[in-house]
């Protein structure tokens, strides 16, 4: 992916490059290519009236020089014209044609008109024909397309009107063949498309090579930043040379000097908390549990000591056994604030888990007066956890459940999808209030600090339940209103390391359990 | 047999258990624990896992060598790797010391007691009747307390011959560690099957073939455990 969209980059600016050189050199060509043509054509067109107009001249002079009398002799004159005519340019053969003009009373004599013996009659158009009949004696000109033997040539044809003495009005044609003007600019659009797809290759080679001049340190860069990224702190950016690229390296390698100090003195810290907690763990253990055994044997005792004394020995273990939960919970946020915790992941079926933490808190419920109405999907769900603590977190939403629900049915709910499984535990007693929802899962807080607390929580028990939800990849969230109840969802993704996209379930759920139709839940 | 080093701790739980009804032996330090040990050769050994001298995980295993006596580690962490290690080394069950569950502890002592009587066959047909049940090559006679596979006798701890025994007594059942978690070890709903895998593979490990591909104790995806057919 990554490899990919790097190549993509130069890709994109060789591409781009070449694109837009591209265009412009085609405009550029288009241009150079309309303006030769005309050019020549204007130039050649020059030469063509020019010539044109001398032999209009010599024409008309010859014949109103002549003073020939006879059919013959004039026709002989008219005929000697053409060919006098034909080769005397020196740049090129013309095709001539003297014909007479249409439309005028068939005269005494019946001459021929003569023409160039290549000429084909149908190149002279009839516009022209119709343009010389009314010009006078202005030069009228077109362009005509002169069939060849090797295809059609562009051309102009000129005419002019000629009066012949005793024949009449008759118009002069000079076909002009334009192939060589043609051929050189074919020639030179050649000469263009070809430059113009060489150079095209040539730019896009060098755009290829400068593209990868300066993106070759940025790959290094890339790639060095990933090793940095997957925990390979020692990895730097070789960097010599002044220019920006050097610089952004140097840069570059001071932020991860700072940030592999920086995580170096974190990581020891770590070590160093997690091997306090264990040690804690164990020093503040074994002299707990001593006192706990001492307080016990007190506490079974009990009657065998003086009434005044009897009620300090109940306190005393009471407060014991409080104790030693609270060091307990506390020991275990110190675990996770440390990140020394590793669950030990298991695919399980969640019900079974489920149906462990409500068998455990069952003497609790039966205690309130609560009964713990469930709602289990008919199938099979599988989601890789740990058990132990997902029973703990169940277990705990469960007492809390309990503990503020008046004594009210406690649902469970268990739904899953295709990536997530939902747990909601929901009760139906004095809820909480906007502020209290805001603090729930905070360390030490408590609803309502003057309630007689029945299930020995710590204060503690939420802000580890959500820790393992987060252990898990999971969420936990919570619904609530004041004297309508909560409601707390935990969401688990069914593979470790999946993602949730959204709870199967809805918080709060529709309505209670006790609320629906006999036979949809069982207990 | 009482392993602890703490004195406080060790002293109070002598009196405790004493006042439960055991005979306690208590033992101070590591060193000296084994050839005690042999002296007196309790019925159950309860066992701290961070000892001066010599810590706890190799003291179960010098025991193992020549004893199979239920060994309770009591524990103040419960940390994944030191209780894999414990088990492997031969140990058959913990405690946690902290928080303090007087209940429990009794419950493991008696059930390390329980697993130690010579059982009954829990069957009616005829042929199993006399006590001696096959899974594979290997033959349990449950009157005798003693297992053979191809006729040769093998050793197992009174642990590890009560899981056997359940899994071979009811050959169909597929046991969920859970279950086994209850049948042989007797522990409530939240145990920590961890218990249940190492013990399978020291089982596996003595009675099978190949234990990387076991015919005796087959594993069942996603459930659990049975015992192999035939």
């Amino acid at each position: 992916m990554i490899g990919w969209f790097r190549r993509y980059i130069q890709l994109r600016a060789v591409v781009s490059t070449v694109l837009l050189t591209g265009i412009a050199m085609t405009a550029l060509g288009g241009f150079l290519s309309y303006s030769i043509g005309n050019g020549l054509f204007q130039t050649r067109l020059t030469q063509v009236l020019s010539e044109s107009q001398r032999a209009v001249i010599q024409v008309q002079n010859t014949f109103s020089a002549s003073n020939v009398t006879d059919e013959v002799a004039l026709q002989t004159l008219m005929n000697s014209v053409v060919p006098s005519l034909e080769s005397n340019t020196a740049t090129q053969e013309r095709q001539v044609a003297l014909l007479r003009t249409p439309g005028q009373p068939s005269g005494s004599l019946a001459l021929q008109s003569p023409m160039s013996s290549n000429l084909n009659l149908a190149v002279i158009p009839g516009d022209l024909r119709t343009k010389v009949a009314l010009a006078g004696s202005h030069l009228s000109y077109q362009s005509v397309t002169i069939p060849t033997a090797l295809g059609d040539h562009p051309g102009i044809a000129v005419g002019a009107p000629i009066q012949i003495p005793l024949a009449g009005a008759y118009e002069l044609y000079l076909v002009y063949d334009l192939q060589n003007e043609e051929n050189t600019l074919l020639f030179v659009q050649r000469t263009l498309v070809v430059g113009g797809l060489v150079s095209l290759f040539l730019i896009a080679l060098v755009s290829y090579f400068v593209t990868n001049w300066l993106v070759a340190p940025l790959r290094v860069a890339s790639d060095v930043a990933e090793s940095i990224a997957s925990g390979d702190l020692d990895k730097r950016i070789p960097a010599k040379g002044t220019d920006v690229i050097s610089t952004m390296a140097r840069s570059f390698n001071k932020m991860a000097d700072s940030l592999q100090k920086q995580i170096t003195k974190v990581t020891n810290v770590s070590t160093m908390q997690q091997r306090f907690v264990s040690d804690v763990s164990h020093e503040l253990r074994t002299p707990m549990t001593t006192i706990r055994i001492s307080g016990d044997m007190l506490f079974r005792n009990r009657d065998k000591l003086a009434p005044t004394l009897k009620k300090d020995a109940e306190t005393l273990n009471d407060q014991i056994i409080r104790f030693e939960a609270l060091l307990g919970d506390l020991l275990e946020l110190s675990r996770f604030d440390a990140g020394g915790v590793r669950p030990h992941m298991e695919l399980q079926d969640v019900q079974h888990v489920v149906g462990m933490a409500i068998v455990s808190v069952e003497p609790l419920a039966n205690n309130k007066g609560s009964r713990i109405n469930v709602d289990l999907p008919t199938e099979l769900v599988e989601v890789e956890l740990d058990s132990r603590r997902i029973e703990r977190l169940l277990r705990n939403l469960l007492a809390n459940a309990i503990e503020h629900g008046e004594g009210k049915p406690i649902d469970v709910h268990v739904a899953g999808n295709d990536h997530a499984v939902a747990i909601t535990v929901t009760d139906y007693g004095i809820g909480m209030t906007k502020e209290q929802l805001d603090r729930v899962f905070d360390r030490f807080w408590r609803a309502d600090p003057s309630r007689q607390r029945t299930s020995g929580g710590t204060g503690l028990g939420l802000a580890i339940s959500q820790e393992d939800a987060h252990l898990h990849g999971g969420w936990l969230q919570v619904w609530a209103r004041p004297n309508q109840g909560a409601c707390f969802r935990l969401t688990l993704p069914k593979l470790r390391g999946g993602t949730i996209t959204e709870a199967p379930l809805p918080m709060p759920p529709a309505r209670p359990l006790w609320a629906m139709p006999k036979g949809f839940y069982h207990d | 047999m009482l392993v602890e080093d703490d004195e406080a701790l060790r002293n109070q739980l002598d009196r405790w258990l004493t006042e439960s009804g055991y005979e306690v032996i208590p033992v101070g330090d590591g060193s000296g624990a084994v050839e005690i040990f042999k002296a007196e050769n309790p019925n159950v050994v309860l066992m701290d896992i961070q000892l001066p001298g010599r810590n706890g995980i190799e003291l179960v295993r010098d025991i193992r060598e020549f004893a199979g006596t239920p060994i309770i580690m009591v524990t103040a962490r419960s940390e994944a790797e030191v209780m894999d290690e414990a088990f492997q080394a031969g140990a058959d069950d913990y405690f946690e010391k902290s928080p303090w569950e007087p209940e429990k502890l009794l419950a493991r002592i008696k059930n390390s007691l329980r697993v130690q009587q010579r059982g009954t066959p829990e069957t009616t047909n005829e042929e199993e009747a006399n006590g001696v049940l096959k899974i594979g090559s290997v033959t349990v006679d449950i009157l005798g307390h003693e297992v053979r596979k191809n006729g040769e006798k093998i050793s197992l701890t009174p642990y590890e011959f009560k899981l056997l025994t359940t899994l071979a007594e009811k050959p169909k059942l597929v046991f969920s560690r859970e279950q086994l978690l209850k049948d042989v070890w007797n522990h409530s709903y939240q145990g920590d099957t961890r218990l249940v895998n190492v013990h399978i593979q020291r089982l596996r490990s003595k009675i099978e073939d190949d234990p990387d591909n076991p015919t005796v104790v087959v594993t069942v995806r996603g459930i659990g455990y049975k015992a192999g057919l035939n």
